[in-house]
This record gives structure tokens, sequence and C-alpha cells, in this order.
């Protein structure tokens, strides 16, 4: 057995390996730091098995190297790795650094053997007697062929029960995602190596949950940073981070990692009734059966955590973007999602207002819906003033002391200094009617109706758009940011209404 | 280390198992049968590869293997070289070795069955001949005619050998005509796919004191479905333009490379050939298969570089909500104030560090082959902090004439604690558009498009207004 054993490990020597080469592994990262880069037009909740943004972790190991040329491999990166991002730090002398995507698989295994001897056992169902004989994988491509002592046979198309087993792995075959450095030391070392990479399948979301007080002009405003982690590597302990802000992003040619199962393809070894009419395909090998299937990957396995609102990330500015660190270190467990705190800002000033986007030729003749608005001042004095990354934003109320949901919307990225509008709905109880009276010669004139069947004032906004102007109007119409406005207050179960008669034409 | 001494014990150990019942046909295990291999790989997917063997070849006509070469090998460009060697003909069989292929090609050959009885374990054995292999197998047993495993028995299939013409990997095999027979060298030359690399830089940029240190590395991969054994490699810099990209007789002109503004006319320090910057690779190195290979070949520190923000409007027309300007970083790749080096085409990945002083990405660019003395203004991505509106204030017809005039407003804003300056950029001016007023002198930078330099104070605004006289 021990001959045996010597002998497959010396046939299973790769011809990578050259020379007096020692190979040391780091199964893992002593130390972890995940910076979690979100998807551009990420809404909504994250869908773990599809998530468009990045990650970028820096890892803490430590090595000892013997003198000489050695391979550090260093095992556990995480799956979505960018090789071409991979930075090492703290080794002297690497001559190259590499990233190979074959792992230890059952295919890429029997792969490894070609042209090498492997055992082939066959157990009797009748007796149980088992058989063990020596064979040379001749292919490996569609369909395994091997050779033994009586000639050539197809694996597994004989009806037996029978497996190859081989004595080692190669060296080359890792059963996670592997980083290796082939450098040269001329002492022995030990120290500490840093290992800086992009990941993809990461991301994260902000997401606004917005209460409003019982005084009705102040809100908590309170917001959730989601980071998910759909990798099938995971990081304990790790000091985590989100940036917000949109990076330039190139698109990397990425060697996806090969795992495979064993292709086992036959001459029709069937009952003639189960034989299909087609010829058996002549020369062309299946493509490799895809990688196991993570998308079917069972909801089950994932692990939401809420880690509560005590533990707030901490802003700080990185360049033109914003980095939130978690204060404590975390597990980004693998394919999962963690949440803290982003920001809390218990006295925020708002409004609602209904808005109506149109221009002066614009006919609704029946009475249409408008659009609820919540607008913020992102200042100090608003109760603000910080910066709000972009997210989905949900508002509540409260009812008879329990939470009742007024609407949900989506803002974008906004600064300290900016308005900030989230368009939450629309409103069936504010409509707006908008006629044209006369469109004659070079005059038009167009009336709007606004009601309101709420049992106090609301807020009102008409956008008037376009290069029409406005020949004289019953309200007094202001002009902002390229639009006429008619912004009047609509008083409880009332309605307002406007005349304009403008320019027909330009 | 305790299981790379026994490894080399096994080596050392093989020949004496050698003897096994098996006749090993396939090349020793531990070794490639690649020779002396140099590869040298260009951009755009394609390598050329020089495989130095030696041969013991008869007098006369002979046909030779060459397994190991790549298994994207382009045929039609292999040429085998040798003193005194003539090819006849030269051969890619790709007819991959499978058990159907192997069952199509036994058809008329005699093959061992050996049943097993399923009760018993009794194994009976007899030879049979492939009269067809269709749909099914037919054999002729004795005087016999059966269906192989149509009573779905185990059976046992076993050939006396493998068709020569089927094989594990795709080989090439050249019958040549040796003016003397024994061992000699040849050289195998040919093009594949599959091998390709760029450059990948490092930046990480120091805003404060306005400097970059950079690290250059040449990523490799090899997606060829072969392994480089022991390889001289050299790469390429610069692209070799396929003769299908041709349209009408005239060469596609390549994407414009990105991040130059200004295409530097100083030579780097490198060997060249032709136009191409070449970079050998120091030592001979193994490619493996599916492999991403880095080695680095570029490491400047402290070079100067600056931050900038621009804004480019497409048309005269209105954004709802405010936008943020890009984030750019802008250095020279020259001698003097800069990287002093050229550039092959890859990405730029920047990182900067944050309040603990842990490098974090933030943004990358690609670029093209950049010649040293360029300069390069890379966005990294947009700013947070930095916002433009640009609003159409008003636009009306001139008097009767079919002309218009638009007034532009731009607003600036700057949510950071430092004045920046916004380079402000109007597009879509051609034609005969004219700026008849603004309220600060714009740059005319082509028939297209005009620039403002907007100062904004920290954690204020800035208001740009200008008006265009248009013929639509």
């Amino acid at each position: 057995m021990r001959a045996r054993l010597i002998l497959a490990v010396a046939l299973a020597s790769m011809p990578a390996l050259s020379g007096a080469q020692s190979v040391v592994t780091s199964p893992k990262a002593d130390k972890v730091a995940v910076t979690i880069y979100r998807a551009p037009y990420g809404q909504g909740s994250m869908d773990l098995n599809w998530l468009q943004g990045f990650a970028m972790v820096r890892e803490t190991r430590r090595v000892s190297l013997p003198a000489g040329e050695s391979e550090v491999r260093f095992e556990g990166v995480a799956g979505g790795i960018v090789p071409q991002s991979a930075l090492v730090e703290g080794l002297a002398g690497v001559v190259e650094k590499n990233r190979d995507a074959k792992l230890l698989s059952p295919g890429t295994l029997i792969d490894s053997f070609l042209g090498k001897r492997v055992h082939l056992r066959r157990t009797s169902i009748a007796t149980g007697a088992v058989r063990e004989q020596d064979a040379v994988v001749r292919s490996s491509g569609g369909g395994v062929v091997l050779q033994t002592a009586e000639g050539f046979e197809a694996l597994r198309c004989t009806g037996l029960n029978e497996t190859p087993i081989a004595d080692s792995v190669p060296p080359t075959l890792s059963a996670k995602p592997t980083l290796s450095v082939r450098l040269r030391a001329a002492r022995p070392v030990a120290g500490t190596v840093t290992l800086t990479y992009l990941s993809s399948g990461f991301d994260w979301r902000a997401h606004y949950v917005a209460t409003v007080a019982p005084s009705g002009d102040r809100m908590s405003l309170f917001a959730w940073l989601t980071l998910a982690n759909g990798d099938e590597t995971g990081f304990a302990n790790a000091d985590a981070m989100a940036v917000a802000g949109r990076l330039n992003r190139e698109t990397v040619d990425q060697v996806e990692p090969e795992a495979s199962a064993i292709a086992i393809t036959c001459w029709p070894s069937q009952r003639t009734d189960q034989i299909p009419e087609e010829a058996i395909p002549p020369m062309a090998a299946p493509p490799p059966p895809p990688p196991p299937p993570a998308a079917m990957a069972e909801r089950g396995g994932e692990d939401i955590v809420l880690s509560g609102s005590r533990i707030q990330a901490q802003r700080e500015n990185l360049g033109d973007l914003k980095l939130y660190r978690i204060p404590i270190p975390v597990s980004v467990a693998a394919r999962s999602q963690k949440q803290v705190a982003l920001l809390d800002q218990p006295q925020s000033h708002f409004a609602l207002l209904y808005r109506w986007p149109s221009f002066f030729q614009n006919q609704a003749n029946v009475p249409m819906p408008t659009n609820l608005v919540l607008r913020m001042e992102n200042r100090t004095d608003q109760g603000l003033g910080l910066p709000l990354p972009a997210g989905n934003f949900t508002l509540f109320t409260a009812r008879a002391a329990r939470p009742f949901l007024l609407g949900e919307g989506y803002m974008t990225d906004r600064a300290v200094g900016e308005t900030v509008e989230v368009i939450m709905e629309l409103s069936p109880s504010v409509t707006v009617t908008q006629r044209q009276l006369t469109t004659k010669g070079s005059e038009g004139e167009t009336e709007l109706t606004v009601t309101n069947d709420q049992a106090s004032a609301i807020r009102f906004e008409a956008e008037f758009k376009g290069d029409r102007k406005p020949l004289g109007s019953s309200e007094q119409l202001t002009q902002r940011d390229g639009a006429y406005r008619w912004t009047p207050t609509v008083p409880a179960n009332g309605s307002r209404t406007l005349r304009v008669r403008y320019r027909l034409r330009t | 280390m305790r299981k790379f001494l026994l490894l080399g014990c096994g080596l050392a150990a093989a020949p004496l198992f050698a003897q096994s019942a098996i006749e090993p046909v396939l090349p020793s295990p531990s070794r490639t049968a690649q020779g002396d291999v140099a590869v040298t790989i260009y951009n755009q997917d394609r390598a050329l590869v020089q495989d130095r063997r030696e041969l013991t070849l008869p007098a006369g006509r002979s046909r030779q293997e060459f397994p190991d070469v790549s298994a994207q090998i382009r045929p039609e460009t292999v040429t085998l070289t040798g003193n005194g060697i003539g090819i006849v003909e030269q051969n890619f069989d790709f007819d991959l070795l499978t058990p159907a292929a192997m069952m199509q090609k036994a058809v008329g050959e005699t093959v061992t069955l050996v049943r097993i009885n399923p009760a018993s374990g009794a194994e009976t054995r007899e030879r049979a001949r492939i009269l067809a292999a269709n749909g099914g197998v037919v054999m002729q047993i004795g005087d016999r005619i059966e269906v192989l495993r149509d009573d779905g028995l185990p059976t046992r299939v076993i050939f006396d050998r493998v068709p020569e013409q089927l094989r594990a990997r795709p080989t090439l095999s050249v019958t040549l005509d040796a003016a003397h027979g024994g061992r000699q060298p040849v050289t195998l030359n040919y093009l594949t796919g599959g091998l390709g690399w760029s450059a990948d830089y490092v930046a990480l940029f120091d805003e404060p004191n306005g400097k970059m240190n950079v690290q250059g590395w040449i990523t490799l991969t090899n997606r060829s479905g072969t392994a480089f054994t022991n390889a001289r490699t050299l790469l390429v810099a610069g692209d070799v333009n396929p003769v299908q990209q041709r349209y009408r007789g005239y060469a596609l002109p390549p994407p414009p490379p990105g991040g130059m503004v200004r295409a530097g006319t100083e030579s780097a320090g490198r060997e060249r050939l032709g136009g191409f910057y070449l970079y050998p690779l120091a030592e001979r190195t193994t490619i493996a298969d599916k492999q991403t290979k880095q080695v680095s070949f570029l490491d400047v520190s402290g070079a100067p570089a600056d931050r900038a923000y621009e804004y480019r409007n497409p048309w005269l027309g209105t954004v709802d909500q405010p936008q943020s300007a890009s984030s750019v970083i802008r250095f020279s790749t020259g001698r003097a104030g800069g990287l002093g080096d050229a550039l092959p085409a890859g990405t730029v990945r920047v990182y900067q560090r944050d309040a603990r002083g842990n490098p974090q990405f933030v943004g990358e660019h690609a670029i093209g082959h950049t010649p040293m003395g360029s300069s390069m203004s890379l966005a990294t991505g947009e700013a947070f902090d930095i916002k433009v509106r640009p609003v159409v204030a008003e636009r009306t017809r001139v008097n009767t004439s079919p002309r218009w005039r638009t007034r532009m407003l731009y607003e600036v804003s700057n949510a950071s604690a430092v004045p920046v300056v916004v380079e402000v950029v109007q597009q879509g001016l051609g034609g005969d558009t004219r700026i008849t007023d603004e309220t600060m002198k714009s740059e005319r930078l082509n028939a297209d498009e005009a620039l403002w330099r907007v100062s904004v104070p920290a954690n204020g605004r800035a208001a740009l207004s200008a008006t265009f006289d248009t013929r639509y």
C-alpha cells in the first residue's frame, strides 16, 4: 500500500513543479477587512444570487518560508476574486503571482490524471467481492477511457459498480479559490503578509425608514446599511466597511473557476427500446457540465442578521467618496446579509406636497392623480445636513398607535445642502383636471383645477415645462429651474383653479 | 514540507514501478512532450509558440506526432524546420478519444465481452465482432447476432487497441522526409489563440500631497487548454491588426485609447521592435492552463498627480436633479515630472488611504497603449459632494428669423470642505452655434464643445450662465 502511495505521488507530480521548490500553504486569513462597493443602479432588496456590487478584501496572514524558491498558496480567498487586482505586500523576492482557476472536483481530478495511473475498483453486487486493478486514464474529455492490463475500456459503461481511485491530489488543485506567489528568499522568513484584492459577488444598500412624529411637521429618519455577501467565502471577525458614491469600473477578463463532474458518455448501453433515433454524436466532446449551480442554492442557506440599531456605521471621507465603517469587528458570513444603522436623525424637518408635472398645452380632461412628494432640505438647521447615499425610502405614520405605511420611493445620492425630493406614490385623493379653453390664432388658454378630498389643507405644485410663454394668469406663477410653477395651498375638502393664457407658437 | 520530501522520493522511485502490467504509451507522466518552449504573446488573444524538440527520426519518410501543442493551435500557421528535413504533409487531428468514438471506430473489429452474472458474480468471456454502432451496438458472437446490453445485464467491453486517429487531446502529426536518421532537433512554430495579456496598474494616490505611487503588473491569462512548461516568455505591446478586421480595404481604426489627453513623444528605455514595445519576462515560467499570472514590470514612487472635476452636458437641456461631476486624476507619463515610462494597455486601479491609513479602492479606468510623455486624465468615478445642474432658463426665437436663443444656467455646488474648480463642458454646439453672452469667459475646445472653469468655494455654490445662438 505504501509503495503504491509513493508511486501515485510521483505520477501526480505536475510539470509545473520544477526544481527544489517547496510549497507553503496559508489556509486562511488571520485578520480581514472587507470594503463593500454598491451596484450603481441597485434598488430594493438584494438577491444574494445576483449581487452586482463588489468588495475590496484586505487579508493579513502569517507565513513562514524556508530559504530558497518556494510557492506560497493563499487558500480561502473570495471565489469572485479579480486576480488582476491582487496585491501582495510584505514578501520580498516575488517572482510571479498566480491564480489557478481549476478547483479540486471530480472532473478536474480525473483530467489531471490523464496519461497517469489510477486504480479501478469494482464491487460485485452479487458477492460483495472488491477487485482493484491499475488503469491508465487515456481520455477524460467526453467520457473516460481507461487502459487496463486487458485492453481499453470505458468507465461506467459496463453496468458494474466501478470507480476510479487516485491516491493523492495534485498539488495544483485546491478545494478553495487560491492565489499563489512564487518567490525566492535568501534566508528563512517568518512574517506578516497583506493580501489585497477586489472580488465580485458583494453589494450593499441603504434603506431609509421615516416615521412622521405626532406633531406632523417632523419625522424620525433612520437608515439601514445592509451588507450582502454572495460569495462562497465568509469573513469572520472582519472590519466591515461600505463605500457610497459612484466609481468607474471596467470590464475585466476573469477566468471563471473550473470545477466539474466526471464526464460519462457511453455507447448506447440501454435496452433497445430506450435507444434514441439519432446516431451517436461523432467526435464532439460535450461541453463540461456547468459549475455547481450556485444560483439554485436554497434560500434556507442564507443568513439574514439584524444587528439592531445600536451599532451605527461611522462616516469618513475617502477621496470623493463616503466611507462607512462598522465600528466593531463583525462576521461577513458566506451567502448572508448583515444590517447596521447607517444614520439616525430623530428630528428632521420635511414637507409633503402634491405635484402635477405638465406643460401649458397639456390636456387632461378627466381628473388625474398627482404625485405625492416628500421634500427635505439637507441642512443642519433642518435636522439633517449629512451625506445621504442613494436608497429606497419608506414613510410611515402612526395610526392608533400602530404604524401605517404612507408610501415608498427611491432617492439618489444627495450631498449636504441639497434639496431632496422623493416621489412616494400616485395619490388619488388630490386630482388635477387640465383643459384647453381656447387654442385659436396665436393664443391658447388652459384651465387647471386641483381638488383635495382630505380633511386638511395640502400643498400643491403645478410645474409647466417647455418653451411656451405665459401671457397672463389668474394666479401668480413663479419661475424656477427652467419651469413656471403654481404653488397654491389647497384648502381642506376644497379645490383651486388656475387659468393661464399663453403664446401658442414659440 | 514533509509531503514534498515524499514527492522527491517518489520521483526517484518511479522507474522501479514502471514494469507493471501496463506499458505506458503516453509520454512519461512527469514530463511534457514539449521541448524548449518560447512563447510570444500579443494583446489580442494571439500568441506565437516556438517549440524546439529533440526527435529520433529514421532516414526517409516517417510520420511524427507532436502532442502537447496548444489545443487552440491555428494549424494553418504551423511551420516545422530542421536540418535536412522536408515536410510531406501535416495533419491536425482532433478526433477525440471518447467511448462512443471508440465504439464507432471498432465496427468490423473484434472485442472481448465479459459478462457478469448478477446472481453469482461469475464472469463469462466471449469474443464479439462489432457489426454496427448506429443507435445501438449490433454484434456477432460466434453464429449469433446480439445487441450489446439489450438484456440490461452488466457487460464489460474490452477493446484490444485504441484507433490511432483518436486522441485524448488535439494532436499535430507531420509526415516528414529526413535526409539522415538519428536524434536531431526540430523547431515547431505556430500561432495560437487562448493566450493573452494586459497590464494592470495599482496607483496609490496621496491627494493632500499631490503624489502617487504606481506599480505595473503584466497579467497573463492562459485559456488555451494547454500548459506551457518552463517557457521563455515575451510580451508584445501593440496591436497586430488581424486581416479579417479590414473592411473594404481599410483597416478599421482601433478603439480610442482611454485616458490619454495628449500623446507623448518620448521613447521609453525598453526594448522595441518597430512600433512595438517588448516586455521579456526575466526568467522561464510555466504557464498552466486556466491560470492568471502576474509579473511586475513598473514601480514608480512619488510621481506628481492631482485631482480635477469635470462635468459634461451633452446638449442644451435641463436635468431634473443635480448630477455629480466626474472625479478625475491627472498625471504625466513623461520622464520629467511623470511616470517615466510607456504604459501598455490595461486598467489603472486607484487607491487612497482611509482615516486609519489603510488603502481603499476608489475607482479604475482603462488606458490604451500610451507613449511616454503623454498627459493622462483618468475619470475614476463621480464626486459625491460636487454637483452640477444645467437648466434651460429661457429659449426664444430670434425675431422672425429661423434662429433660436437659449439661455443656460449651470448651478455648481460643493459640499466638501475645500474649494474646488469644476470644468463645465457644454457639448452639442456643432454647426454655427455662437455664444452671444456669458457670465464668465469660455474656452472653445472645438466646434462642438465649450469649457468654463468654475471656482466653487468650500461648502458653497457658484452659478454660471451662457446664452447660445443656434440654428434650431
